[in-house]
């Protein structure tokens, strides 16, 4: 008769089956532990719209013609300084090749004369100066001439770069203001998500009636006051407003915005009731 | 607003007549379980104790050598169950009415035959103990999980009367709650019904096999009896 049941059975086997009953509902409670953690660790949570930022890359028509005239007259220019340089470059070729005849010239009458040589050479050499000295000097006036363009040149770029500069600096102007409408969108999104959810309207809602609440709120979202300023000619519908608003707030979010986008555009904010999806 | 619901915190954040339900349940159910567990290793021994002594006893073994045995036993602070002390008490009755020349037979039949029957109910006893609380919890405890949902329910709607709007996230709390209060109770019920069903068969049987057996010792001894 001593089999090891027997010896479970020690004091009618009370300690044993306390153990047991204690396991068992530790079991169970350690189970629904788990699921509430498995719960949780899914919870929904308020999903903040993002805010979706959308650069507008401005085709203005008038600003490419601009740009490409602009272009086509520095083409031009540069075609008739080119122009102007062959043109002098003809010139004096011509004009050294009039020389060397001219030289030549002498020469025979050089040969012809010997008294007359003197003179003549004099003579042609004078000349000789002073066609060199003039060519010095339209070379010298040419020379000038190009630093003056080079020198608008210069001048006409740094303008663009600056005007270029500019117009970036105001772009992203541009683009901070969006950003600030954005979120101040997104915001006022959550304040009407989270009102019409608390709002329910009395029966006696009709299409068409129209009640406008001015808000006072806290940077922390809580809400100072409200005012009807405009009421529906519903105390009943009004009072659901006021109600629905109250119940919403405080709207946490607003925490999170940057102060002076708070000061400017939720400080004092005016909402707008109108039961629009009511079918009588 | 986003907090979710789930069984920990309707425990803890019920009100205090739901929480009261909801401890009574809780020990009603490790009660419960206890008795289970523990009806279920006696009547198991009580059932292997059946077989193992019949196995005994019809062996051929002479009488007087087993109930030596079992007086050994005792001695060695082992526990007798069952079958066994019925035997006993019935051998033992017989043998002191037998030494007394005075007792005759039909007289000493029934002597050993009341200790037979007083030795069986109180093996009865023994193994039906605590099973009528089983029975009690397989059928209150519904009830008072029902009494927490009513209690919870009648809770949350008073808090609905103090609202001026009806949500259902005011009133889904406290139904959850209310609801969880039933639950609680059925889990309670259910095994303490199951358990109850289940043993009251088996000491049916082993009940049973005791009135056949200490009706066939009685016969062994009226033999005994009359063959002198």
């Amino acid at each position: 008769m001593n089999t090891p049941l027997n010896n479970l059975v020690i004091y009618n086997g009370y300690p044993l089956s306390i153990v047991i009953a204690l396991v068992i509902h530790i079991m169970i409670f350690l189970t629904l532990l788990y699921l509430q953690s498995a719960s949780e660790a899914q919870s929904l949570e308020l999903v903040q719209p993002t805010v979706i930022k959308a650069l507008f890359i401005d085709e203005n028509p008038q600003l490419r013609n601009q740009q490409l005239r602009e272009q086509r007259r520095v083409e031009q220019v540069e075609q008739q300084r080119r122009q102007e340089q062959q043109r002098q470059e003809a010139e004096r070729l011509e004009r050294e090749a009039q020389q060397q005849r001219e030289a030549e010239q002498q020469r025979l009458a050089r040969e012809q004369a010997a008294l007359r040589e003197r003179e003549e050479l004099e003579r042609l050499r004078e000349r000789a100066e002073r066609e060199e000295q003039e060519r010095l000097e339209a070379e010298s006036q040419r020379r000038r001439q190009q630093e003056i363009a080079a020198e608008q040149e210069r001048s006409r770029q740094q303008e663009a770069q600056r005007r270029r500069q500019q117009e970036l600096a105001e772009a992203s102007a541009a683009e901070a203001a969006r950003t600030e409408f954005e979120l101040v969108q997104s915001a006022t999104a959550l304040i009407q998500q989270a009102v019409q959810e608390t709002w329910s309207r009395p029966p006696s809602a009709r299409n068409g009636m129209r009640a406008v609440l001015q808000i006072r709120m806290l940077p922390t979202g809580e809400v100072l006051d409200a005012v009807i300023t405009q009421s529906s000619g519903d105390p009943a519908f009004d009072r659901s407003a006021e109600n629905a608003l109250y119940r919403a707030a405080p709207f946490r979010e607003l925490q999170s915005l940057p102060i002076n986008v708070f000061n400017a555009n939720f400080r004092s904010l005016s909402l707008i009731f109108e039961p629009e999806d009511l079918l009588n | 607003m986003n907090e979710g619901l789930n069984p920990i915190d309707l425990i803890f954040d019920a009100s205090p007549a739901v929480q009261l339900v909801f401890l009574i349940l809780l020990t009603l159910s490790i009660v419960s379980w206890v008795i289970i567990v523990q009806r279920w290793l006696v009547l198991s021994a009580a059932q292997k104790g059946v077989l193992s002594f019949e196995q005994r006893f019809w062996s051929g073994m002479d009488l007087s050598q087993l109930y030596k045995e079992g007086t050994q036993m005792q001695q060695e602070d082992l526990q007798i169950v069952g079958m066994e002390n019925i035997f006993r008490a019935g051998f033992k009755e017989f043998m002191r009415l037998r030494q007394q020349s005075s007792v005759d037979g039909e007289a000493i039949m029934e002597g050993a035959q009341r200790a037979m029957r007083v030795a069986y109910s109180r093996e009865e006893e023994k193994l039906e103990r605590h099973l009528s609380f089983l029975a009690t919890v397989g059928s209150v405890s519904p009830y008072i999980g029902l009494f927490g949902t009513v209690i919870g329910i009648m809770n949350s709607f008073l808090g609905l009367a103090t609202q001026a709007q009806a949500t259902l996230q005011v009133v889904a709390p406290g139904i959850a709650e209310a609801l969880f209060a039933t639950a609680i109770g059925l889990f309670a019920a259910i095994p303490a019904v199951v358990a109850y069903n289940r043993y009251s068969s088996a000491l049916d049987n082993v009940t049973s096999s005791y009135i056949t057996f200490s009706d066939e010792f009685s016969s062994i001894l009226h033999r005994q009896i009359h063959s002198n």
